[in-house]
């Protein structure tokens, strides 16, 4: 795992603007950066992500399955007792989830460590499953990188058979909060996924949602709904006037519910104490086993986003600490794993499954410590 | 190889009309007004008519549009056009909504089964009343008999009702941030 300055293509802000990638600079600010990329071996590539990802998976199930039959963890995760049930079912039922995350801290060298699962409401998934893979197909072709390289990045392939494969029936509703360029941007591309799927889509901002009579969710021309793919968190929306609906509804969710217990940084402790020692995971621990944890650790609320809330800390200091809104659920502690830095630029590693499949991977660059939604997306490429 | 061995995007860019270009299947279709018309025309039988109609007529209460006043319904489907729905609201209003001005199902094929096309009601809307229009809004055609239609207008159309109340998801990310650019992460 190397980073390597290249030059950028000429016209890419143009074919950006054309192919609605309208995130790529935000507040001024670059966020698609293709003035350098990472460069990996398939090894690297095959046995320290994409195989570590699909073992964590499957250790995920299990965590599911623990938390789901024990309510002191439901506690502990803070999920609303009205759900806890729903959210069982939905995992008994074996409701089909669309697309995670995990985001990993690895340096070509050591085992990935599994950070956190963005498992719910994961974004940057344009950019990675799409404009990345143009990149490389444009950059070979303009001689800007070798003619031989490869990516690890079928998830564009892979969400179509994902939509294929959950066989909706009738039309799937696509929900994005209202003033988010980039939440929107990830709902279109997955429509457009799920379009060549052949499932019939409607775009509909969360806020838009409404309510009948009968407790059934409706679009804005009072079509009841009855698949809904929602980037909006299900922890916000429990607690959300409708929420009480939901389990009622009628309502197909993606993702189903039970992702809310993958997407809880509660989960991390959870995976600890059942494969303690395993390679890729951090000691993680509930605020009441802190104690346990020796040396320099991260502070992260049980819901947060974007780095948001989290603080690092080492002997006694706080070496850097994200504001933010959440934390009001709880916190964990992870043990300190800094991420690699290349040439000042702390990489994080986002390995994409879809319908828990590894399915490629998306890097992200911060100029501190912990990656903030203020970060840059840096593209990779595969060569020995 | 381990990456996607291609991709296109069509809505999010300028090569959209070619995409839908090639994706306009159509599906043969059978659509009359009534039964009578239905049992006059070749390969159709009396029997088979008036099954169909009753199915559309059961589609027709779950997916016409509904509206809480008559008046509202009159405006997009004109007057004497719109009739009360069995439905009621939840403090037991009435709901209208508009009625049904004809049928369209599968096509009857060789060996007596249908072409694959939902059976359902067909509207008129007052501003284009000579065109039959899906429960979903969607042009289906102008004439009636057995014809091909596109393929997007076969399936059956989603139920209807009346919204009581919305804005009840998004106040946690209208609290949280106004400097987030994302609600994921």
């Amino acid at each position: 795992m190397i980073r390597i300055s290249i030059q950028e293509r000429e016209n890419w802000q143009e074919l950006a603007k054309e192919v609605g990638f309208q995130f790529h600079t935000i507040d001024g600010e670059k966020y698609w950066d293709e003035s350098a990329c990472y460069r990996f071996t398939l090894e690297q590539i095959e046995q320290d992500i994409e195989d570590p990802t699909a073992e964590l998976e499957q250790m995920c199930f299990q965590a599911v399955d623990r938390v789901i039959n024990d309510e002191s963890l439901m506690e502990k995760l803070a999920i609303p007792q009205p759900y806890w049930d729903y959210v069982r079912s939905s995992w008994q039922n074996r409701e089909r989830n669309l697309y995670g995350r995990m985001d990993f801290s690895y340096d070509g060298k050591s085992p990935a460590k599994l950070l956190e699962y963005n498992a719910d409401t994961p974004t940057s998934l344009y950019e990675s499953a799409a404009f990345q893979w143009v990149w490389m197909e444009q950059a070979m072709e303009q001689g800007l990188i070798p003619p031989d390289c490869d990516q690890f990045n079928s998830i564009h392939e892979q969400l179509i058979s994902a939509f294929r494969a959950m066989e909706i029936d009738g039309t799937l509703h696509m929900a994005a909060c209202q003033g988010s360029l980039e939440d929107e941007g990830t709902v279109l591309y997955l429509e457009e996924c799920a379009t060549q799927a052949h499932v019939k889509t409607h775009f509909i901002h969360m806020e838009e949602i409404g309510i009948d009579a009968d407790g059934r969710l409706t679009d804005l021309q009072d079509n009841v709904i009855t698949n809904l793919f929602k980037l909006y968190p299900w922890e916000w929306m429990m607690r959300e006037e409708f929420g009480e609906a939901m389990p009622t509804s009628g309502v197909t969710f993606i993702e189903p519910a039970w992702k809310t217990i993958l997407s809880n940084k509660g989960i991390l402790p959870v995976l600890w104490e059942m494969f303690e020692g395993h390679p890729n995971l951090l000691p993680s621990y509930f605020m009441e086993d802190a104690h346990k944890l020796t040396g320099g650790f991260a502070k992260k609320p049980i819901y947060s986003r974007e780095g948001a809330g989290v603080s690092l800390h080492e002997n006694g200091q706080t070496l850097e600490e994200v504001k933010g809104p959440y934390g009001e659920e709880g916190h964990i502690v992870q043990a300190l794993h800094p991420l690699p830095v290349f040439e000042g630029n702390h990489a994080v590693i986002g390995s994409w499954l879809v319908a828990s499949q590894p399915s490629g991977i998306g890097i992200r660059e911060d100029n501190s410590a912990i990656t903030k939604d203020t970060s840059r997306f840096v593209p990779h490429v595969i060569r020995e | 190889m381990k990456r996607s061995k291609s991709l296109k995007l069509a809505l999010m860019g300028a090569t959209i009309l070619t995409m839908s270009a090639c994706d306009n299947t159509e599906d043969t279709a059978a659509i009359f007004k009534d039964v009578d018309e239905c049992a006059q025309f070749e390969g159709e039988n009396l029997d088979q008519c008036r099954q169909g109609w009753e199915q559309a007529a059961e589609e027709h209460v779950r997916t016409a549009p509904k509206y809480t006043s008559i008046a509202e319904c009159q405006a997009d489907f004109g007057e004497e056009q719109c009739e009360q729905a069995p439905q009621q609201t939840s403090s037991g209003g009435s709901v209208f909504m508009p009625m049904m001005m004809g049928y369209m199902m599968g096509s009857m094929l060789a060996n007596g089964t249908r072409s694959n096309v939902a059976t359902q009601p067909l509207y008129r809307s007052k501003d284009d009343p000579k065109t039959f229009r899906t429960g979903d809004n969607q042009k289906v055609s102008t004439k009636t008999g057995v014809q091909p239609v596109p393929s997007t207008v076969t399936k059956a159309p989603s139920t209807k009702t009346s919204t009581v109340r919305r804005g009840g998801f998004g106040t946690t990310a209208a609290r949280t941030s106004t400097s987030s650019r994302s609600y994921g992460g």
